[in-house]
């Protein structure tokens, strides 16, 4: 019972606390006399395009018909030549009989479109996801060379997670994009890409390595000593055990990446934040949408760290 | 069935080098039960892991049904199928069901249908009598329990020779009984079996033939009766007298 009446007492703190942080912030927009404009915001995600429609050759109208919201046009010239097109009815710019020379509008159409912070938002998913993959494969396999008792393939690991480990991703974007990439012949999206997996990748395989260490010794020895090889042992008894202690670090890792990811947009790959630092040249609402970019990376990092939750939970079955 | 020849492994740590193994030369014949027995720390766990391979030596001989674990042309893996092993921590894979864990190596290293290897398994399961538990995770399993189906996973393997090492040690004592049970059973049925133990009561019920080892070396090997109310050396004189 008391501890009942703390607990809501805590959360009045916690309300409270919140409550000045958002009054506070408030206040300081206004001092500095900042106008908040979020209508503008929501055109950025979708908005309605138009579609003009043109005369493609000098004739007449031979045809108007209109067919509900719509109204299709008829287009013919002297040698029998026909170009019909399906407009939007309150549009309709002609009449049958009309004489147009090419490029006259006849109409026009509109469908929703995906705005930038939409299309940002999409590659900044694709690339984390692409990434991640490459990212978790690389990472899997150096892992392996780690604890591997080959003193050529232990090196190559370790200089590869040193080296990447310790410059800072900037950099390497840099490097991948205008050497690697110059080099090779890249594309931005492939240097970009590469450059964020093979970040991942180091991380990955400590994670790896340190999960496939912490499975104890007799697992290994108990699989060997009923005749089965290593590789066998590893895929059927070390990994899968070693794989559910490390999917939260795991997850953290590629909530990271989905974070770092926004730092391909310097070599302009138009992912969520580009697409923000775009869509502010246009609007002039420079806090909201910074606000709106930082909400989506929360959105997708947060779905991601539910679904690993999930599946942890799965996973538990066996403790 | 076994022969282990002047059979030599030295631990390199910083600094020191341990003798684990010291010079052991010794033969297990077909169906019979050998229980190692002697002080921690004396190699005998050192010696059993020898002789599957688990443990490399530096010198000497071990040959499994005809082949030399010191020839580096014999596949280890195809001396382990024959060789089965039962540890002191069980080592049961927590990620699989009871039946899977007896299920798993007879598919993966045997080669053998699904179906086959499930019957296999409750055969087996039923032989060391936890039928009942077959679809239950590990951790759900008393200690007891957990070594009857490591027991059993070892024997799906249809080994020529048992290997125990020290299968009662890690036990809560009401279950060691339980344990030894099964092994007596195997012992009964023909089972060639090396045996690692501090159960007195058992090498003398049970074992042909008993090895006593200290600081490595194999010091005096006989019957039990020999070795239990008659033993030669001093120092085995001595390390019955504590433990008995």
């Amino acid at each position: 019972m008391t501890s009942n009446r703390h607990k809501v007492l805590w959360q009045l703190l916690l309300a409270f606390i919140l409550l000045t942080v958002a009054a506070g912030m408030w206040g300081a927009t206004k001092r500095i006399d900042y106008t908040w404009r979020w209508e503008r915001v929501p055109q950025y995600f979708l908005y309605l395009g138009e579609e003009l429609h043109k005369a493609p050759f000098d004739g007449r109208v031979t045809a108007v018909a209109p067919r509900g919201k719509k109204a299709s046009v008829q287009v013919s010239d002297e040698t029998g030549e026909v170009f019909a097109v399906e407009i939007d009815a309150p549009s309709l710019a002609v009449a049958v009989g009309d004489e147009l020379f090419e490029g006259d509008l006849l109409g026009s159409t509109s469908s929703w479109k995906a705005g930038p912070l939409a299309r940002g938002l999409w590659t900044t998913i694709w690339i984390s996801f692409l990434s991640g993959i490459f990212g978790l494969l690389l990472g899997l396999v150096t892992g392996l060379c780690r604890i591997a008792k080959n003193p050529a393939l232990r090196g190559l690991a370790v200089l590869y997670v040193e080296v990447v480990r310790g410059t800072p991703l900037l950099v390497q974007i840099f490097i991948f994009y205008f050497f690697v990439g110059t080099v090779l012949n890249l594309d931005r999206i492939v240097a970009g890409v590469a450059a964020l997996a093979i970040f991942a990748g180091a991380y990955v395989a400590e994670i790896v390595r340190a999960g496939i260490q912490s499975i104890p010794r007799g697992q290994m020895e108990a699989a060997r000593s009923l005749g089965m090889s290593v590789p066998q042992a590893m895929i059927h008894i070390i990994l899968p055990q070693a794989f559910k202690r490390t999917l939260p670090p795991l997850a953290g890792q590629f909530i990271s990446l989905i974070k770092d990811s926004s730092l391909v947009s310097i070599i302009a790959i138009t992912d969520l934040t580009k697409a923000g630092r775009e869509v502010i040249g246009s609007s002039f609402a420079t806090f909201e949408i910074w606000f709106v970019v930082a909400a989506l990376y929360l959105m997708v990092t947060s779905v991601l760290s539910q679904a690993v939750f999930w599946m942890e939970r799965r996973l538990a079955v066996s403790d | 069935m076994i022969d282990v020849r002047n059979l030599e492994k030295i631990f390199r740590g910083r600094g020191e080098t341990v003798r684990a193994v010291d010079d052991v030369s010794t033969a297990v014949a077909r169906g019979e039960v050998v229980v190692v027995i002697g002080p921690s720390g004396s190699g005998k766990s050192t010696f059993l892991r020898c002789l599957n391979g688990l443990e490399s030596f530096d010198r000497g001989h071990v040959v499994i049904d005809g082949m030399d674990l010191a020839d580096r042309r014999v596949d280890i893996n195809r001396v382990r199928r024959e060789v089965g092993m039962v540890f002191q921590q069980f080592n049961l894979f927590p990620h699989k069901t009871v039946l899977e864990n007896i299920t798993l190596a007879q598919m993966v290293v045997r080669g053998r249908k699904p179906a086959e290897a499930v019957e296999k398994g409750r055969k087996l399961l039923k032989k060391v009598g936890i039928s009942q538990k077959e679809g239950e995770y590990p951790n759900r399993l008393s200690g007891g329990q957990q070594q009857r189906v490591a027991i059993a996973r070892a024997l799906a393997m249809d080994p020529k020779i048992m290997l125990f090492d020290e299968p009662t040690s890690a036990l809560d004592p009401e279950m060691v009984g339980e344990v030894l049970e099964v092994m007596k059973q195997l012992a009964r049925e023909g089972m060639t079996m090396v045996v690692v133990t501090h159960e007195m009561g058992f090498a003398r019920e049970v074992a042909d033939r008993v090895l006593f080892m200290d600081a490595g070396k194999l010091v005096e090997e006989g019957t039990p009766e020999q070795i239990f109310s008659d033993p030669k050396e001093e120092r085995t004189r001595l390390f019955l007298s504590q433990v008995l």
